[in-house]
């Protein structure tokens, strides 16, 4: 009888210092199915909304914590609370509106309404019609509220879990996170100027590894190299949180010297992908002064698992991830501006929206790189890994420096455990 | 020029700006915007509904138009280069101020777009409408402000190519 070999090698991660990554956590189902499970439902902050989008009592938001469709709505008191789309009754959706406003929600199926704390407040027909019907003497509203999400905020950024072992947010972010929330969303009021919609055909955490890999960002966008944004030459580096899972990638305003142009010259040689001498026939866009005055020109804070805070030059923006099976993910975009924004300055910034979201010069090719990953590793052959050394590999620390895949591995790292794997690094395999 | 003159002289014009897109003949798009002063848009229409300005592309002079198409053409963007096919239907035009001698039209149409790799494998990419003013210099329709409004603002992997 033949013999079919199996397909996946019995230690899919090789390395404890997860410089090898396993491509099957890319395509895998179960392994999808196992991180709504362990990771959305499990001992995390999922992003829900931020407090702006619910100004006033009644104000209310949908959401997808993994696949869970869940409404964040702010009660009569001015608390926020979150809750699962779906009625107790029946399971029905409660609502199909991205947001709104109500004094309560009622299921369009039987009519069974909840307080916006989630409460099943009323029941139709409890007591049944001309004193027949109903339900039984023992059924207690109280029992079938909604499935709540527990509710913390920092920043204005507005989280949710389902799970009790959570650690607090801020203990969760650490402090990088924190200070970072506080240099973008605190010290000046954001409000919203609009929202950017993107569906990548790639997994999920393909996103999370693009966000936390500033190694690509002068090589893959050129907009950025040739027009000063981005230099491989740049001043940066990366912190990681104490469990490596959020990281903040940052890049410093450098003068575009001889020196460094020769260095990029060199690095794309033979490439055929640089270009010194491209000019644009209205550079309007990357005249845009940077408005914190602090030098930064690109920090993108990236939080375990789905939202990333970026400032990409003078652009702010929240982006979530929500995704859609192993190989879809949305990357949902809140562009920001800020209330004490001059005229000139929001009109800035709906000329700097150009350089993000889909149709981003430079983001709109990190969705390309996605499909490009996604569509290569489901036609090789089965097993295989990433292989992620840039920078070093061992153990996963802050950097100085640009050109590295480290907080990668971090990434990977917190992943790993909080999916509960067998034990990373084989003996013989360790390098 | 009676009214049907006028219909048909506008859905030529759209017509043209289809296939100079789907054709990829980028120059010519371009030379169907004034350059003395134009805008170019992609609207979502959730943006559009909630009274929010940001756009997904947005050019606000001549230059921003022309550059949007030359870094395609340079090879600056690194894009999923698909076939597109550009349905233009439902074209209207009125006057945009009948009773003075201002020759700009109003033109609204709807907006379908098809993909098509290089295996020849078709799918939908985009709904949406365009909303556009023209205005006539010395005698041509140009384009002054060009609105896209997309009802598929759940944007299939990226926008690099203007619709």
């Amino acid at each position: 009888m033949l013999k079919v070999p199996a397909d996946e090698p019995s230690t899919p991660w090789p390395r404890d210092d997860f410089s090898r990554v396993p491509y099957a956590v890319f395509t895998d189902e179960d392994i999808y199915r196992l991180e709504n499970q362990r990771i959305f439902r499990g001992p995390v902050w999922n992003y829900l909304c931020h407090e702006i989008e619910l100004p006033k009592a009644g104000d209310f938001v949908t959401t997808w914590v993994g696949e869970t469709h869940v409404i964040t709505a702010r009660n009569n008191d001015g608390a926020v609370h979150a809750f699962e789309n779906s009625c107790a009754h029946r399971g029905a959706k409660l609502t199909s509106a991205v947001r709104g406003n109500a004094k309560r929600l009622t299921c369009p199926y039987h009519l069974w309404t909840y307080s916006l704390e989630g409460d099943l407040r009323a029941v139709t027909f409890q007591h049944g019609v001309g004193g027949k019907g109903g339900m039984p003497a023992g059924f207690e509203k109280k029992d079938h509220g909604l499935n709540k999400l527990r509710v913390a905020i920092h920043g204005g950024l507005v989280f949710g879990t389902f799970s009790d072992d959570t650690p607090t947010l801020e203990e969760y972010l650490g402090p990088h996170s924190i200070s970072q929330i506080d240099r973008l969303l605190v010290q000046r009021k954001p409000k919203v100027l609009g929202y950017l919609r993107q569906r990548i055909p790639g997994n999920w955490k393909l996103y999370n590894e693009n966000v936390r890999d500033p190694y690509h960002g002068s090589l893959l966008h050129q907009f950025q190299v040739s027009f000063g944004l981005q230099q491989p030459t740049m001043r940066g580096g990366i912190k990681l949180d104490r469990d490596l899972k959020n990281t903040w990638n940052h890049s410093i305003v450098t003068e575009q010297d001889a020196a460094s142009q020769k260095i990029v010259a060199d690095a794309y040689a033979g490439t055929g992908k640089f270009n010194p001498d491209l000019k644009m026939a209205d550079p309007a866009l990357t005249k845009v002064p940077l408005d914190l005055g602090d030098n930064y020109k690109t920090t993108i804070l990236s939080m375990f698992p789905t939202l990333i805070l970026a400032q990409v030059d003078n652009t702010y923006a929240i982006r979530h991830l929500r995704p859609k099976g192993p190989g879809l993910v949305e990357l949902h975009i809140t562009y920001l501006g800020f209330e004490s924004d001059t005229l000139q300055q929001t009109q800035d910034k709906l000329l700097t929206v150009n350089f993000i979201g889909p149709a981003g010069y430079i983001s709109l090719e990190d969705g390309e790189a996605l499909r490009l990953v996604q569509e290569g590793i489901r036609h090789r052959r089965p097993g295989g890994h990433e292989v992620l050394e840039m920078g070093g590999v061992g153990p996963i620390v802050d950097t100085d420096y640009l050109s590295q895949e480290i907080s990668i591995r971090g990434f990977w790292s917190f992943y790993h455990q909080i999916m509960g794997l067998p034990a990373a690094g084989h003996p013989e395999t360790r390098p | 020029m009676s009214d049907w003159t006028l219909q048909a002289r506008v859905q030529a014009f759209l017509y043209e700006y289809a296939a100079s897109l789907d054709e990829e003949r980028f120059d010519d798009w371009v030379a169907l915007f004034d350059p003395g002063n134009c805008t170019y848009e992609v609207l979502s229409r959730e943006n559009r509904d909630l009274g929010l300005p940001a756009p997904i592309m947005g050019c606000y002079s001549y230059g921003m138009v022309c550059d949007r198409v030359a870094m395609l053409v340079k090879g600056v963007l690194t894009y999923r280069h698909n076939h597109l096919l550009r349905q233009v239907s439902n074209v209207r035009v009125r006057r945009a101020a009948p009773e003075s001698k201002d020759d700009a039209l109003l033109v609204q149409a709807g907006l379908v777009v098809h993909q098509s790799d290089e295996e020849g494998v078709s799918s939908l990419y985009m709904v949406g409408r365009y909303e556009m003013q023209l205005t006539d210099v010395g005698g041509k329709h140009l384009i002054r402000h060009m609105a896209v409004v997309v009802d598929s603002f759940g944007i299939d992997t990226m926008l690099a190519v203007p619709l």
